[in-house]
């Protein structure tokens, strides 16, 4: 008896180790665009990268620099995902190299951009995100709840980063310690040579 | 052990390998391929990876500004010498700057050579330059480049910090001599890979 019970609980830790994620319902029914839309940038690296590298780039600058990309970025996904449709997602590759190496190189050159310029770049660069997104939309989906998905997501993240990153600096009057700026620097090197990879992968393909 | 406590094991460990899913091995694709595959080449290349650690090492004996200026910088460089590689474009003598860089930067560890700024920066940026080369020409073909490249930059930044924070192991007498003794085996590592380049030995 002592045997078979341990054999089942052998068999039951087994089979909850064995099992995956549910993935059931919500995607692909009533409001499933919208979580397609919140979803779908996760599933793009480039995505990934300069938004987060975007919502650093704000953090590092101050919250009183940043905190205009909050409207800004999100609204740049909206105006970007129309055009989608029209200019596809060809040729973005070499845009979103040249773009990471940029937003890159002003994180490890610690450059204070002014505010009009944050939000010039990362308009620029919502739009075409926002583009690149729309271009993969099936004639089924809906567009609406694609946006607002999407628009969403682009909100959250950016908003969560910048905060992130303000609050990882710290500020001067406070004594952090130096290697934290040096640290937001480094991911600054990081991403410009991961853009400066990409770009030359595209121009190799 | 009691046969029964062999038979709960043996049971265990059979039923653990039936419901394994397929390794997937060698051919590392798509983005998840790229990321793996990004990740571990500078990492299971050991000539790679004790000069990227070296160089953390040293940055850390040659103090402010190498040490936060070489892990800023070098993953830049290192990607030029990346571009130049996806690019097909040759530099001379890979296999042999590569195993000479590793030697050199063993030897700045071992004696705690003491160079200015801008001549380490050069040396570390050249050897930097053939590092990058070799990830760049040696991007596998079937999984996703952007998760490769961002891979590589991962791992060797993490690498870099790895040697700078062994580098920290300097402010105790008895962590200076581990040190000088782990660049004496990095350099000892570089002759060895040196020599193989050179085709002295198999």
């Amino acid at each position: 008896m002592k045997l078979k019970f341990r054999r089942g609980w052998i068999a039951a830790a087994l089979l909850l180790a064995q099992g995956g994620a549910a993935e059931a319902h919500i995607v692909a029914a009533r409001l499933g665009d919208f979580y397609m839309g919140a979803l779908h940038p996760f599933t793009d690296l480039q995505d990934v990268i300069l938004w987060t590298a975007t919502g650093v780039l704000a953090g590092s600058l101050g919250a009183s620099r940043g905190r205009w990309l909050i409207l800004v970025f999100p609204l740049g996904l909206l105006v970007g995902l129309p055009l989608g449709r029209i200019f596809g997602a060809a040729s973005a590759g070499l845009a979103d190299a040249a773009m990471m190496l940029a937003i890159g190189l002003m994180l490890a050159a610690a450059t204070r951009i002014p505010t009009s310029a944050l939000c010039a770049i990362s308009f620029g660069l919502a739009v075409m995100r926002g583009a690149a997104n729309g271009a993969d939309l099936g004639p089924d989906t809906d567009r609406v709840l694609f946006a607002a998905g999407l628009a969403c997501v682009g909100y959250t993240i950016i908003t969560l980063t910048m905060a992130l990153t303000v609050v990882f600096r710290g500020t001067e009057s406070d004594g952090s310690a130096p290697w934290r700026t040096i640290a937001v620097r480094a991911l600054g090197g990081w991403i410009a040579a991961i853009g400066l990879m990409m770009a030359s992968i595209v121009l190799a393909s | 052990m009691s046969l029964r406590m062999f038979r709960v094991i043996s049971t265990a460990i059979v039923a653990l390998a039936l419901t394994q899913p397929a390794a997937f091995a060698h051919d590392q694709i798509g983005v998840a391929g790229g990321l793996f595959s990004g990740l571990l080449h500078p990492v299971t290349g050991i000539d790679h990876l004790i000069a990227m650690v070296a160089v953390g090492i040293w940055g850390a004996q040659l103090g402010a500004p190498a040490i936060w200026v070489l892990p800023i910088t070098f993953p830049l460089v290192m990607a030029i010498g990346g571009v130049l590689g996806v690019l097909r474009i040759p530099l001379p003598m890979p296999e042999v700057v590569i195993a000479v860089s590793a030697l050199v930067l063993g030897v700045a560890v071992a004696t705690r050579l003491r160079l200015s700024f801008p001549v380490a920066a050069v040396i570390v940026a050249v050897f930097a330059v053939f590092h990058g080369h070799a990830h760049g020409a040696e991007l596998p073909g079937s999984a996703n480049p952007m998760a490769y490249g961002v891979g590589f930059v991962t791992a060797t930044g993490l690498l870099h910090l790895g040697g700078i924070a062994i580098g920290t192991l300097t402010r105790w007498p008895a962590g200076e001599r581990v040190i000088q003794g782990l660049g004496a085996g990095i350099a000892g590592l570089g002759c060895y890979f040196l020599a193989q380049g050179l085709g002295a030995i198999a």
